[in-house]
């Protein structure tokens, strides 16, 4: 694979798998012996969400879901998000985790929340593996964070720059000018 | 012009119904924050405006804007302006106890109890300016063109049936408020706001403000993306001002959210050059500690482009 263009590594794969598992552990006490069902919003969070299902004790079910791309409206109606592949199961009664990346703007959590609301699961959660507060716009309550980030542009574990770099076991700032 | 009235039961939905409906339509999007900053303008403030006159001064006011534009009015009764008007159309959004809380809740961050808490104050609010503003807090079902259940539909779903029934009534076709239709219509409200001693407004500016810079439009349409409300420089807050108290320097933020009563400023020019808005900003915060601003940078600006694929020339 073509060397990444990073500044530095924020967070080493020892440092994202040690945190992974301590989130973890926090989540399947929570939900001791209690159903969980993990949402997963695609592309981003599938390294996340499956590194931390592992690690969960607590009986888990997966579901994905997809949102419309603001990078693919084209000219005439303007566009607004929308659910591009929606959950293959009722969450109705159920407890429920949104499994994200990253959040920073929170336009697309809030968004999420409100789509997975309207089908009244038994709670509705979140747990992302990055927070980048200083870019916060819209405030979403996030249940359970593995790492707080600078305002900096990331890629690994999931997170892209133009699809490349997901699979990175590592979580590194990335040089947007040089790339 | 058409007037399409969208309202709703607090809590539920429908202002959100509204701005998709106004964006989808292309129309001017009146809301009660836009009416009455508007009536605040032309009247420098809202003291002194009784509650009773305020159905015939935001009618006069919508009248003005549909010579230009149709309109999407989305007020606390809504439903009881433009009544007796052809081309219009009435919808009302209702949701049950749980859908409302859920609502409050992901909306705001709030607690089950704080949202049962907010949505009765809501609702108590609601009635009581309906009161004061139309003599009655009671909705009758007969008021209503068309009324939506949250129960049964989305946001997605409820505003493909308003749109259809605009498009099937031929609202959109039915043109804009004539000069005559406008001065007949402005008579009669200047007949019903002289019992309360009140000289609407002879010109409403609703022009559209242009943006300053490419980035603004797209940041715009990212917000209207994501069905977030905004509106563009909706104030300005003086930072000094001489000894008679002339406002000697301003300052202006790009975006105000209304939701999360949250000004931005995007500042796309280098970083060595914003040095003087930052000083405005530091003032800003000092001055007025009160006031939500955040500020997003060149470097911001460029994350934002990598992260939404926005056009790459706006970080430049």
């Amino acid at each position: 694979m073509k060397e990444p263009p990073i500044d530095r590594v924020l967070f080493t794969a020892e440092q994202v798998e040690a945190r992974i598992r301590q989130v973890a552990a926090e989540i399947s006490a929570e939900y001791e012996n209690r159903e969980l069902k993990l949402i997963g919003v695609l592309k981003g969070s599938v390294f996340f969400l499956t590194a931390l299902a592992r690690e969960l004790t607590a009986p888990v079910k997966l579901d994905f879901l997809a949102v419309s791309s603001f990078a693919n409206q084209r000219g005439g109606m303007p566009g607004v998000v929308r659910i591009a592949k929606d959950l293959d199961e009722s969450i109705e009664g159920e407890h429920v985790m949104l499994v994200e990346d990253i959040i920073d703007t929170g336009f697309t959590t809030r968004y999420l929340m409100q789509h997975l609301a309207t089908r009244e699961p038994k709670s509705l959660s979140i747990c992302t593996l990055l927070d980048r507060t200083p870019r916060r716009i819209v405030q979403v309550p996030i249940d359970h964070r593995c790492f707080e980030i600078p305002d900096r542009f990331v890629v690994g574990c999931g997170l892209d720059y133009k699809q490349l770099y997901r699979n990175l076991k590592y979580i590194a700032a990335l040089n947007v000018e040089a790339s | 012009m058409a007037f399409i009235r969208i309202s709703g039961e607090p809590g539920s939905r429908h202002e959100e119904l509204a701005r998709m409906t106004a964006q989808r339509l292309d129309c001017h999007l009146a809301t009660e924050v836009g009416i009455c900053d508007t009536i605040a303008n032309e009247f420098s403030g809202l003291h002194g405006i009784p509650d009773r006159a305020w159905p015939h001064l935001a009618a006069s006011i919508l009248a003005k804007i549909g010579v230009e534009r149709h309109v999407v009015v989305s007020t606390v009764g809504a439903e009881r302006l433009f009544r007796d008007y052809p081309a219009t159309l009435s919808i009302h959004v209702t949701a049950p106890e749980s859908r409302k809380l859920s609502n409050l809740m992901v909306t705001r961050g709030l607690s089950d109890e704080q949202a049962r808490t907010l949505l009765f104050e809501l609702e108590s609010e609601a009635a009581s300016m309906r009161r004061r503003r139309f003599g009655s807090a009671g909705k009758r079902g007969q008021s209503y063109d068309v009324m939506l259940n949250e129960a049964a539909l989305n946001v997605e779903q409820m505003l493909d049936v308003v749109e259809f029934t605009i498009r099937s009534k031929g609202l959109l076709e039915a043109g804009l408020v004539s000069e005559d239709d406008e001065k007949r219509f402005l008579f009669e409200s200047r007949l019903k706001l002289a019992r309360f001693g009140i000289v609407p407004p002879d010109r409403v500016n609703v022009a559209r403000k242009e943006f300053g810079h490419p980035s603004e439009e797209v940041f715009a349409n990212l917000l209207d993306f994501y069905r977030i409300a905004w509106d563009y420089e909706p104030r300005s807050f003086p930072l000094q001002w001489d000894k008679d108290g002339k406002v000697l320097e301003a300052f202006t933020p790009d975006f105000y959210l209304s939701e999360f009563d949250l000004y931005i400023e995007l500042t796309t020019m280098k970083q060595a050059n914003v040095t003087r808005k930052n000083r405005k900003i530091r003032l800003l915060k000092a001055i007025y500690p009160h006031v939500n601003i955040q500020v997003f940078y060149q470097k911001d600006v460029q994350d934002l482009v990598a992260k939404y694929g926005l056009p790459e020339r706006l970080a430049r």
